[in-house]
């Protein structure tokens, strides 16, 4: 034993080379990191299942007022928001694969990908903002005609916000763990568990999305 | 980053001293230092909740205002009282302290699965215990349970202090999953599923639910802020809103949160006695199916809070059923620790004492947890006195009894000191002693009705409120004292502690007190089973 | 059986208290066992001298652990259902039930009769004939509880809840809000009123003042309450202070209070001194003289009163029939001295309750119980003993002897109003307060 301190994580190490952990070997640590990413996507599950379970509450007392409220909602963007989403997924997994090749550029193109969908994801969201903040129905721009629309544009904008917050949370962590990295070669078919845990993150939030968008904007 | 063996020469390099100065122990990873950080903090806040209650009921002691002239100061204190307590000290608790320090040693290995989450957890709650001490300038008044509409509409510090809730909330996740992926990934070679000690299970049991339910209070206290801020309207029924929904998504985790509370004491009172009793655990697999099981049934019974609240007939009829079945887990483990003592070589430690406390206090908890599960007895018990004396009894007299035990019983494997037996025994007759005077009257109050949350109250209920507060003078006495020794001695005894004064077969105690920073020179290889006291009988079970 | 959740007040009260001593008989025996187990077993098998002896390795014992777990699984099931036929009962009203709808708010209960008739505070229902209360709350969450009944329900805004129960003895019963509520939570009591039957039915049909009253407009009707709810007592309208300030000219006064800072009688401070007097007492008038009627009066009546308030402006005299509290018809024949006494005592026409409590509680005046045969000081220092004699005087000359920390807050209204044999029947009555 030694009383130098040795980092958790060390990356000093030859590209394509999985760090050295302190207190694991490579392969415990790669089952250690892929089964805290799925506990924690579980965590994120039950957070959004609170919203989803709280709609369907207040839809079947509210069930007018929801139908015409979500009317109002722009389904177009919501399906280009979906269509985006989907390509950035399936981008995700083929970057994955690209890890596992060791071809970082692929990486490097295929997150890329990933995180301009997920941008246009966010544009077009603000544009779905704007608009409903123009037309006053939006939290502290109230338009009075709107307000018995309250109960499920408030549900719709937790909702939808909350999970915006997610996809800004998921694109920094393709470009931080996954672009960055692969641009200095870092990932091989030995080490490719941050593309991996960054994907499923990415996945999760497209997962998400695929369960608001039609109940938001088709059932209503 | 550089360190120095600064150890002397005759003193052994450990955890504690192979690193020195306090930018080392703020920026550790190590399992050990961060159980400090917590045990440190949690402390305070215990104090800070425990001055709450003192003060609450100096003013019960008498009927008519006492020192608290305006019934807001009363309602902000018993919600601080309730905040501090749950949040910030008995939820973190023994998983946070004593899970941390003992999960890696225990199993064997040098370190929890993700020792940077680790120390970032911990900054988390000090994040969210800054956002409730902010919210202090405008203390809140609607007590722990945040009940809608008066939270949503009254006017003290209410987003705050639940937006440190979900961030504490936070904290207590990243543990939970830190912990399970330890459980699942770290053991040392040969230590099977059935070769943990039931510390573990327990801590896995606990583990599994902070995961699961922490995300559902994280985002109702979210919708409460939204509702604040913006008006949404999913709980304020003024705005079609329904505030049993808020209920419903409240209680469905603040009922397995009592079992997080639980949980671990009852993992560590099937340590200690095994030691004490020199005996193997009674019934080991089945202590272990119980914690699994109460971990499981504690997800179904969370509408056992609201059985006049408004639920139809069939929910409370549902509910109060499951409720028994979590009931049964429970008996059979108290069940099986007293077998544990049977034909044992008792001795009486300290950390013995507590133990068996600890199973006279929760028969009482449990028991009148029974009340509280029939239906037709709820209606009448429901939030009366009888509620807070039973859930004083499971939370106070298990969790942090199961606590202050753990504290006493690893004090040794922690700092490699020891304490003095006599000093801390009296502490527990007086902790002991005051607890029960301070709770027992309140079974009788709620008996003859008196509600709970009562800044004053008719005179005919005096005798018993007085009688009440001094024995939480007594009971607060009881704490500190036990809580100062051991810090006292923790930072200036001088008697040194052998490495296993207790003859303990756990892993953990193999190791040299303290431990060192990897915990072990070598990882251990387990050949046997758990809690392999005794002589063999020839006879198996 | 057991006795442990009091009075009865209810047909199914019984089957409540069954349940519970069912659980306290069996928890008992449980803990006793388990708890006696373990120190007989920490006894016989401690060490001796420190010293550690063999110990049998033993692991388990799979019987026993059947044993264990399927006995107390009955004996829960047995309770579970215990419990759950106690429920089924608080949950059925019969179908004949008089229905009564009950609004909680902050912080008062306000109860509406078929026929129209409204009270606050009070909940006045007949003996033996079931009562089904339809309750939603105003503002934030309440709850209903009556102890004596053994029932509960929360009190929700924006719907409907509702208990029942059939009270099986007449008597005056205290009833709780147990669902936190905010400043004044442990205040929003009410009074379970149980009746005879015909005395019901009466009290019932006698809507006539409240129905007079709604049909008022506002400052009307606050005249009407200055004289029944007794203000007139302590205020005068002509200038002259009595215990309390005057209303001549109140609306809108500025002054000083008993700490020093400044007041003006705007409507909210005129509304919190109604609910809580000693909030903001002003200067010069005793701190303790003023009972509160929190829970005794509606929105509409504090409106009224403050209407009238207003119109006292000095601009015309204002008159009011010096009306005598009623008294109750109730019949007293057949009662002794200490139950007429008590009686008398309990008639809202006396006001006794209003000031003196029978359970020990200090209000506006000392409590009636332990009250006979002590001794007290008087405001000159002067000790007194508390006999026939000075109960008599008291009644009729109350600031003769006043006891020292009280204020001279009781009326000079029982002069001709109470006979020599009603004071006589009230000292019996306060004699049986030990």
């Amino acid at each position: 034993m030694s009383a130098v301190a040795h980092p958790i994580v060390d990356h000093n190490v030859p590209p394509g080379e999985p760090p050295h952990i302190h207190h694991m070997d490579t392969t415990t640590a790669y089952g250690a990191a892929k089964l805290g990413m799925w506990l924690f996507l579980g965590t994120e599950i039950l957070l959004f299942a609170v919203m989803f379970c709280s709609f369907a509450i207040m839809r079947y007392y509210h069930l007018g007022e929801f139908h015409d409220a979500s009317k109002h909602l722009n389904l177009w963007a919501g399906g280009f928001n979906t269509i985006v989403l989907l390509i950035s997924s399936f981008t995700a997994a083929v970057a994955v694969t690209k890890a596992q090749k060791g071809d970082n550029a692929g990486v490097v193109k295929n997150f890329g990908f990933s995180l301009v969908c997920g941008l246009i994801f966010l544009c077009v969201k603000g544009y779905e903002y704007s608009e409903k903040a123009r037309h006053g129905m939006f939290p502290f721009v109230w338009n009075s005609d709107f307000y018995h629309y309250k109960n499920f544009l408030g549900l719709y904008f937790c909702m939808s916000g909350l999970h915006a917050l997610h996809v800004i949370i998921g694109m920094a962590l393709l470009y931080w763990y996954g672009i960055r990295p692969a641009m200095r070669g870092r990932f091989s078919g030995k080490y490719y568990t941050p593309v991996e845990l960054g994907a499923l993150y990415w996945h999760l939030v497209d997962l998400i999305w695929i369960y608001l968008f039609p109940l938001l904007y088709l059932v209503g | 980053m550089a360190a120095h063996a600064s150890a002397a020469v005759n003193e052994e390099l450990n955890y504690l001293n192979w690193q020195k100065g306090i930018w080392s122990w703020l920026s550790s990873t190590d399992h050990k230092r961060i159980c400090f950080l917590y045990l440190f903090t949690i402390l305070i806040f215990f104090l800070a909740g425990g001055v709450a209650a003192l003060l609450v009921r100096t003013e019960l002691a008498f009927a008519g205002p006492q020192i608290i002239t305006d019934p807001h100061t009363y309602n902000v204190l018993f919600t601080m009282h309730g905040v501090f307590m749950i949040f910030l000290f008995v939820v973190p608790g023994i998983p946070a302290t004593l899970g941390n320090f003992l999960i890696p040693l225990m199993i064997g290995a040098k370190d929890v699965a993700f020792p940077r989450l680790n120390l970032f957890s911990y900054y988390v709650y000090v994040v969210g215990a800054l956002i409730g001490a902010v919210a202090m300038f405008n203390p809140v008044d609607t007590g722990w349970t945040f009940y809608a509409p008066y939270s949503t509409t009254t006017g003290t510090s209410v987003s705050l202090m639940v937006l440190a809730a979900f961030v504490l909330g936070f904290s207590s996740i990243l543990t939970g999953l830190n912990f399970i992926v330890t459980i699942h990934q770290l053991r040392a070679p040969g230590m099977t599923w059935m070769r943990l000690p039931v510390f573990i299970w327990a801590s896995y049991a606990t583990a599994v639910i902070q995961t699961v339910a922490t995300p559902v209070i994280g985002m109702t206290l979210l919708l409460i802020i939204a509702e604040r801020a913006f008006g949404a309207g999913i709980f304020d029924p003024s705005k079609g809103g329904d505030p049993v929904l808020m209920e419903h998504l409240f209680w469905f985790y603040s009922h397995p949160v009592v079992y997080i509370m639980v949980l671990p004491a009852f993992g560590v009172i099937g340590e200690i006695i095994p030691v004490f009793s020199r005996k193997p655990l009674f019934g080991y697999k089945m202590v272990v199916i119980s914690s699994m099981a109460i971990a499981a049934v504690g997800f179904i019974v969370w509408a056992h809070h609201m059985f006049v609240a408004g639920i139809s007939d069939f929910s409370a009829k549902f509910f109060s059923i499951v409720t028994f079945l979590v009931a049964i887990p429970t008996a059979i483990k108290v069940f099986n620790w007293v077998s544990t003592m049977y034909k044992g070589s008792i001795s009486f430690k300290t950390p013995m004492l507590y133990a068996m406390a600890f199973v006279f206090l929760f028969m009482v908890a449990g028991t009148t947890g029974i009340y509280l599960a029939m239906l037709g007895v709820d209606v009448y018990y429901h939030d009366t006195y009888f509620v807070v004396a039973h859930f004083h009894y499971t939370i106070q007299g298990g969790a942090v009894i199961g606590l202050i035990a753990a504290l006493h019983f690893w004090f040794p494997k922690m700092t490699g000191k020891m304490y003095n037996e006599t000093v801390s025994k009296f502490a527990f007759a007086a902790l002991f002693i005051g607890f029960n005077l301070t709770f027992i009257p309140q079974f009788i109050l709620g008996m003859e009705g008196m509600p709970r949350r009562y800044y004053d109250y008719p005179a005919q209920y005096q005798t018993l409120h007085t009688i009440s507060t001094i024995g939480a003078y007594l009971n607060g006495f009881g704490y500190s004292f036990a809580l100062i020794n051991l810090l006292w001695v923790a930072l200036f005894g001088k008697v040194k502690a052998p490495r296993n004064p207790y003859n303990s077969l756990s892993l953990e105690w193999q190791t040299q007190s303290p431990p060192l920073h990897e915990n072990f020179a070598e990882i251990p290889v387990v050949t046997e089973e758990p809690y392999s006291y005794g002589t063999p009988t020839g006879r198996g079970h | 059986m057991l006795g442990l959740l009091g009075q009865q007040g209810s047909d199914f009260a019984h089957k409540v208290d069954y349940a519970h001593d069912v659980v306290t008989i069996i928890s008992v025996i449980c803990t006793v066992a388990i708890v006696g187990v373990m120190l007989y077993f920490a006894v016989i098998y401690r060490q001796r001298d420190g010293k550690d002896h063999e110990t049998p390795r033993i692991e388990g014992n799979n019987t026993l652990e059947i044993i264990w777990t399927v006995f107390p699984t009955l004996v829960c099931i047995w309770v579970a259902w215990l419990g759950y036929d106690s429920f089924i009962d608080l949950r059925t009203p019969p179908a004949n039930a008089m229905e009564i709808n009950v609004t909680g708010r902050k912080w008062a209960w306000d109860f509406t009769y078929k026929n129209g008739k409204k009270t606050t505070g009070e909940l006045v229902v007949p003996v033996d004939e079931p009562v089904k209360l339809v309750m939603t709350a105003k503002d934030v969450l309440h709850s209903f509880f009556v102890p004596v009944m053994r029932t509960k329900a929360d009190v929700i805004p924006g719907r409907y809840t509702y208990e029942w129960f059939r009270p099986v003895q007449t008597g005056d019963f205290q009833v709780f809000c147990t669902e936190y509520c905010g400043n004044e939570h442990s205040k929003m009591l009410a009074r379970l009123k149980v009746l005879p039957k015909a005395e019901f039915e009466r009290w019932l049909a006698d809507d006539s003042e409240a129905r007079k009253l709604a049909s008022l407009k506002p400052s009307d009707r606050g005249k009407e309450l200055y004289v029944s709810k007794q203000c007139v007592t302590c205020h005068s309208l002509d200038g002259t202070p009595r215990v309390g300030p005057s209303w001549l000219k109140i609306f809108g006064k500025e002054g000083k209070l008993a700490d020093g800072s400044t007041y003006k009688a705007d409507e909210n401070y005129i509304r919190e001194s109604i609910l809580q007097p000693q909030a903001k007492v002003v200067q010069g008038f005793p701190a303790m003289g003023m009972p509160s009627y929190q829970g005794q009066l509606s929105d509409d009546d504090i409106t009224g009163i403050i209407e009238f308030m207003k119109t006292l402006d000095g601009t015309q005299k204002v008159e009011v029939a010096p009306a005598l509290p009623k008294k109750s018809a109730a019949s007293t024949v057949g009662m002794t001295p200490a139950e007429r006494g008590k009686a008398l005592f309990n008639d809202s026409g006396n006001m006794c309750a209003t000031c003196h409590s029978i359970d020990g509680s200090a209000l506006v005046g000392p409590s009636f119980k332990g009250l006979y045969g002590r001794k007290e000081k008087i405001a000159d220092g002067t000790e007194v003993t508390v006999d026939d004699a000075y109960i008599k005087e008291s009644i009729y000359k109350p600031t003769a002897k006043i006891v020292q920390g009280y204020a001279p807050a009781m009326p000079a209204m029982y002069e001709g109003k109470l006979s020599d044999q009603d004071v006589a029947d009230i000292t019996e009555y306060i004699k049986t307060l030990k």
